[in-house]
């Protein structure tokens, strides 16, 4: 993709920025980000938050690492695409693109985590790992605080969670 | 279409009841996003596979009791004008009247549930309320989510909950969104810094007819944008409490209104109800202003022959698609115009 600046070189520099709900992509060559600085980045007509700030580092990262462009398996959607329309190509792009959505995700919802509902084929599975990562902070702390006892007790309860879990949710036979 | 007819014959509960905080809340809606595992999101699918999650989505969705007798209406068998109407009423998205191929709507005949299918998401649920409710219409969407949940194979990861087209809505899919009124808060110019408030606060503040729409007869849309690492009820309690503390500062603005300028807001409130029950010709735009006006006589018990419900209908009757329906025929800006007035004057009187 071109960059949008100099419209001749290949854009490396991709950062996208969420605002009034709808996603919005940035594409720029390395030559232009560093003319312009990102000062001079901030203040184009691409309206910028402060957390989106934070994006440049890891869009540079990114650029550094030469994260692979290649498409989901499930839907053929590439990562660019994504970014010039805001939208991912079906639900396996999530785990496709899981690299490159986390820092999006985290400077969105101030979190990369969900606590909500669970559907009914991974209620038994799920609600058991929220259990055990409970119990497991609470190991942490029990150590923290030299209560051994108590430590030996929750080791044993994540063990015995760990052992009736079993991967994956229940296969969809709808 | 007789299903249409059946729809738009008799106004939305959600508009033609009052409740909690009515004069102060228009309305409260709760929606959620939901989709198909495996398949391609809906704007990059193929006709067939389009077709598919419709049919599929239909199937399942007319087997729930939580919506039994609600009607099917497929946006590519009736005409842009009808699309239009329907998103005159809040039922369908402006997206969904431009895309309407392999696209439904299921909705129960009193409006209060209703689900897009084929829209951004596969289904959008969404319910509305009267007045401040979001946790009855969260409660009833929720009874309604678990019989889709259970008849089909919703698309979800342990980590990041319920996947969507757009990263904004992964998570829970939610969307709790109240339409209040703040014509106090407007008039001493408090309203910037309560609105930068909520903003601070990662909520979103939008104008009466939603995304991209301005603030018109002082209706603000106050809705959650974090849909990941917060559970649905701590959502819904979230929103409530800071729009209850919105609430409370609009009932303090008005009353210190009425205490310093009681004759002059008694003189714009009379005025705006002698010109909607007199006047000829009214812009849409004009008709909110006045409607806001009379609806803030009412809240301070200046008005008192005017219900808010009657008010509220005005809203989706007075829209432009609503006006022609009655009429049967198109009609040019000027003529609406003319007919708002006729049919603000009818149900005024």
């Amino acid at each position: 993709m071109l960059c949008q600046f100099c419209k001749k070189r290949e854009s490396t520099i991709h950062v996208t920025n969420v605002e009034n709900n709808k996603v919005r992509a940035i594409h720029i060559c390395a030559q232009c980000a560093e003319e312009r600085g990102f000062d001079e980045l901030k203040k184009s007509n691409f309206a910028m938050t402060d957390f989106v700030a934070g994006l440049f580092d890891s869009a540079f990262a990114a650029a550094e690492k030469g994260i692979s462009p290649d498409s989901c398996p499930n839907c053929g959607t590439s990562y660019s695409a994504f970014q010039e329309m805001g939208r991912l190509g079906c639900s396996q792009c999530y785990e496709f693109f899981q690299q490159q959505l986390i820092p999006l995700l985290r400077s969105i919802h101030g979190n990369t985590r969900h606590l909500g509902k669970i559907p009914q084929r991974f209620a038994r599975q799920v609600s058991l790992r929220r259990k055990a990562r409970g119990f497991q902070d609470e190991l942490e702390l029990a150590i923290q605080l030299e209560q051994y006892e108590r430590a030996a007790e929750l080791r044993d309860e994540i063990r015995k969670l760990s052992e009736s879990e079993r991967g994956g949710g229940r296969p969809c036979q709808r | 279409m007789s299903t249409l007819k059946a729809l738009i014959e008799k106004p939305a509960l959600w508009l033609s009841s009052e409740s909690e905080e009515s004069e102060l809340v228009l309305s409260s809606r709760v929606r959620i996003a939901r989709n198909l595992d495996k398949r391609s999101f809906t704007h990059g699918a193929s006709a067939q596979v389009l077709a598919e999650i419709r049919d599929e989505s239909k199937a399942a969705l007319a087997d729930c009791p939580a919506i039994a007798g609600a009607l099917v209406i497929d946006m590519d068998e009736i005409s842009e004008s009808d699309r239009m109407l329907l998103a005159e009423r809040r039922l369908i998205s402006l997206e969904m009247v431009k895309n309407f191929l392999h696209r439904s709507l299921v909705a129960v005949p009193d409006e209060q549930i209703s689900i897009m299918i084929n829209e951004e998401d596969h289904l959008r649920i969404q319910s509305f309320e009267p007045g401040f409710s979001l946790q009855k219409a969260f409660e009833r969407i929720g009874g309604l989510d678990n019989e889709v949940d259970a008849r089909l194979c919703y698309a979800y990861s342990e980590d990041l909950g319920y996947l969507t087209a757009c990263p904004t809505n992964v998570g829970t899919g939610l969307r709790v969104s109240a339409m209040v009124h703040l014509p106090g808060l407007v008039h001493n110019k408090d309203i910037g810094q309560v609105l930068d408030g909520l903003r601070n606060i990662r909520l979103t503040v939008r104008g009466i007819y939603g995304e991209g729409s301005d603030i018109i007869g002082n209706f603000f849309q106050v809705s959650n944008s974090i849909t990941l690492g917060l559970s649905e009820e701590d959502t819904v309690k979230n929103l409530e409490g800071h729009i209850r503390k919105v609430l409370e500062f609009e009932k303090k603005a008005r009353s210190v209104l009425l205490k310093k300028a009681r004759s002059l807001l008694e003189d714009k409130i009379w005025r705006a109800y002698g010109i909607l029950k007199t006047a000829r010709l009214v812009t849409a735009k004009e008709a909110m202003s006045l409607i806001s006006a009379v609806r803030l006589g009412i809240g301070l018990g200046i008005i008192t022959d005017c219900r808010l419900s009657t008010l509220n209908e005005l809203f989706i009757m007075i829209q432009p698609e609503h006006l022609q329906k009655l009429h049967e025929r198109v009609m040019k800006a000027e003529e609406r115009d003319r007919a708002r007035a006729d049919y603000i004057r009818a149900r005024l009187c």
